[in-house]
């Protein structure tokens, strides 16, 4: 760490240490979603039980694949893994199909998602608006889906 | 903020919204009181992950992207100031931003697709920065890092923010949030070094304002 950094190590670091999530469980950011999963499989891979999907990333396993609104993805059964006893569904294998990068910090047991970049095609194609999800100061989840019919000014500012 | 507000009110226009998000590492703590002290009135988000600035590939502060009722960008990524600032540094007088953008702001609320200001699809989109999986992959860096910061794992936090710099160094974003977090802060030697490179190479610190004054 460099001495500029070091100047300032309250301002820069000032949390107590604290579990990220329960001895056992992972922890799976994706677009502003910070998700505890209580159960995953063992390994460097990250193993989900299938009904967790929806809440990580808005897909739905469906007969034809894993589904995101008009969109569904053909997924074969290389990406169901049987450990266990238990049927879990390849996160990070999908990730891999869909080219979504993600950063995962296995001692942690945490995994980071980036964007799925066909989910930002509409926006390159024909400049409509990436759908996103935020929590505004009220607790209430905003997205951009709910600001259809309106005028929209989308700002981002900082006091630095 | 206080602009963002006063704009807002001026309009007052039940179809158009302003959401606003701040993207300070120090969160609700360091944003609330400037969202409370503008007494703002339109959506107020708290982003320190810089979840906005990822959807729609920004790589500096402001900026700001203008969607139509369909959903559709008619504007993109240019610096977003509501007003021309002045600061005052020693025996220096500092200036930025525009007094233009407003107007054309309000236009567009009043005429919307037949505002002069409103750029076609073909316009924005080649506006609109592409982010390489590297770049994509930063950001899921940058949140990892401010994952472990916020729960204390010091070393892990500065590991995952150096590899999202790393991935995309073209970040200012990423450069001020970390700045900001030295001794000499954001504004100091280092920025205004970063700065002046831009201008001297003629790089883009932020897409040039299209608006004629």
């Amino acid at each position: 760490m460099s001495k500029a950094m070091m100047a300032y190590p309250d301002l820069r670091h000032p949390f107590e240490e604290k579990a990220i999530h329960p001895q056992g469980s992972a922890t799976v950011l994706y677009q502003g979603r910070n998700v505890t999963l209580s159960e995953v499989g063992d390994g460097n891979s990250l193993l989900i039980r299938p009904d967790d999907l929806p809440g990580i990333n808005g897909f739905v396993l469906k007969p034809q694949g894993a589904c995101y609104a008009d969109m569904c993805i053909p997924i074969g059964e290389s990406l169901f893994v049987e450990r266990n006893g238990k049927k879990w569904f390849d996160l990070t294998a999908f990730a891999d199909l869909l080219g979504q990068p993600y950063v995962a910090d296995i001692n942690a047991r945490v995994w980071s998602f980036a964007e799925i970049p066909s989910r930002r095609q509409d926006m390159m194609v024909d400049a409509m608006a990436p759908d996103f999800e935020v929590t505004d100061r009220e607790g209430q989840v905003v997205r951009m889906a709910d600001l259809k019919g309106k005028k929209a000014l989308i700002v981002t500012w900082s006091s630095w | 903020m206080p602009v963002w507000q006063r704009i807002y009110e001026e309009v007052n226009d039940p179809n158009f919204v302003i959401l606003c998000a701040a993207q300070d590492t120090g969160g609700e703590a360091v944003a609330g009181p400037i969202f409370d002290a503008a007494n703002a009135t339109y959506i107020q988000v708290v982003d320190p992950d810089h979840i906005i600035s990822s959807a729609f590939n920004f790589v500096n502060v402001p900026s700001a992207a203008w969607v139509d009722e369909e959903g559709r960008i008619v504007r993109i990524d240019e610096g977003t100031y509501a007003k021309n600032h002045e600061i005052y540094k020693g025996d220096q007088t500092i200036s930025f931003g525009t007094d233009v953008y407003s107007p054309a702001l309000k236009d567009w609320i009043a005429k919307g697709k037949d505002s002069v200001h409103v750029q076609s699809a073909e316009t924005v989109t080649s506006n609109i920065r592409q982010h390489t999986p590297d770049q994509l992959l930063a950001d899921a860096s940058f949140r990892l890092a401010n994952l472990f910061r916020t729960h204390g794992y010091s070393e892990k936090a500065e590991h995952y923010w150096e590899k999202a710099r790393s991935l995309n160094p073209d970040s200012v974003n990423f450069i001020r949030q970390n700045l900001t977090l030295t001794e000499e802060g954001s504004a100091g030697e280092s920025f205004i070094k970063l700065r002046d490179g831009y201008i001297t190479e003629g790089k883009d610190y932020y897409r040039p304002l299209d608006i004629e004054s």
